[in-house]
């Protein structure tokens, strides 16, 4: 999908404006941020606001995320056993030291 | 106040023209080009929402912050205002220049597919040659070449994704600056709201009473806002309330019976166009 983010108020009320008009091409609306479908006119859309704002536009293309093909299974397994902890004080740090759970250290260093 | 049209000239508080249009004696007054020329005090800030009765468009809002401006009010938050409207007009974020980089590594990564795709033509020409034992010297040179220009351009592809990378990088941190500016034209325009808010509250008793002294049909609750009935009454009752030296064009309004009629009424200079 096309990610497509505001950064002044009167490219935001374009991006309002046009969301409105292209129901069709808008998958979710997020305030100040889109995201459009793939499709020549998902770009066209985009590039019209980039074109009218500037700079005051950033658009990305997003990628399906697939935690199977992409997260080491340490890491989901990490996420899963956390998130069903019994103190729910505990930091994630505490809770991993002395398991083979991964460090967030290790993790923020490791791209997917 | 003096009125000229077609060499007609009619003065006074309250005059009467026929056959003119309420847009051209508005611009007159303002002192834009026109067919018809007016001679009177410049227009202050409420007049622009009072200019022409009935208005076209009304703010009630606005035009009652517009009042009490003129009338002397000022909101608490008003100097918050002009403090966060001079960071706003401060605030120059840097540009966000990444449009060349992404180009370059488009351009960089067509050229490399084609070297690649060039050097297997050759590889398979070289090995069809060896198939029918005809010379390979020649194509064998070529292929040398495709293949270190394929090496530069892989190279250079490579260097454009890296500097691809540190232009966006560069681009996060001008986009927080963005950001941060964003929050700051949210934060002017809840201010001027505000700001708006209150000056029309601090008039709003008086505008009460205008509305009663004006003809139409409205309704003007005792809270700020509480207004039920038509823009044009609003206005009227505005025009009334708001100090004005420039003339109001009163355009056929049949609830005055002519320019004295409004005039009075209003309290203010009044062209009144038949």
């Amino acid at each position: 999908m096309l990610l497509v983010v505001t950064y002044s108020r009167d490219a935001r009320t374009t991006l309002r404006n046009v969301c409105r008009s292209h129901e069709g091409t808008v998958v979710r609306r997020f305030g100040r941020a889109t995201l459009l479908e793939e499709t020549e006119l998902g770009a066209f859309l985009a590039l019209r606001l980039r074109a009218k704002h500037g700079d005051d536009v950033q658009i990305e293309r997003t990628r399906p995320f697939n935690e199977f093909e992409t997260v080491p299974e340490a890491v989901r397994a990490a996420a899963t056993a956390y998130e069903a902890r019994e103190t729910p004080s505990t930091p994630y740090d505490k809770f991993a030291a002395g398991t083979d759970h991964p460090d967030s250290e290790a993790m923020r260093d490791a791209d997917l | 106040m003096r009125v000229r049209i077609d060499g007609t000239v009619r003065e006074g508080w309250a005059v009467e023209v026929t056959g003119v249009e309420a847009t051209a004696l508005r611009r007159a007054i303002r002192g834009e080009a026109s067919p018809v020329h007016v001679e009177c005090p410049e227009p202050g800030s409420v007049h622009d929402h009072v200019a022409c009765l009935p208005p076209s468009g009304f703010d009630r809002r606005a035009a009652l912050a517009a009042v009490a401006r003129a009338r002397g009010h000022e909101a608490e938050q008003a100097g918050e205002l002009v403090a966060a409207r001079d960071e706003l007009a401060a605030a120059s974020p840097p540009a966000v220049d990444v449009r060349e980089a992404r180009r370059r590594v488009a351009a960089a990564g067509a050229e490399e597919e084609r070297l690649r795709e060039r050097v297997a033509e050759l590889r398979g020409r070289i090995q069809a040659r060896h198939e029918t034992g005809a010379d390979t010297t020649a194509v064998e040179a070529q292929l040398d070449a495709a293949t270190s220009d394929l090496a530069e351009a892989e190279t250079e592809r490579i260097a454009a994704e890296q500097a691809l990378d540190r232009a966006e990088r560069a681009a996060r941190k001008a986009r927080d600056r963005r950001e941060e500016r964003l929050e700051l034209e949210d934060r002017v325009a809840n201010l001027e709201r505000r700001v708006r808010e209150e000056l029309a509250a601090r008039v709003w008793e008086t505008f009460r009473t205008a509305v009663e002294a004006v003809p139409g049909s409205a309704t003007v609750g005792e809270s700020p806002g509480a207004y039920e009935g038509d823009a044009t009454t609003a206005a009227l009752g505005v025009a009334r309330l708001a100090p004005l030296d420039a003339p109001v064009v009163v355009d056929g309004l049949d609830r005055f019976s002519g320019a004295d009629a409004a005039a009075a009424t209003l309290d203010a200079p009044v062209i009144y166009v038949r």
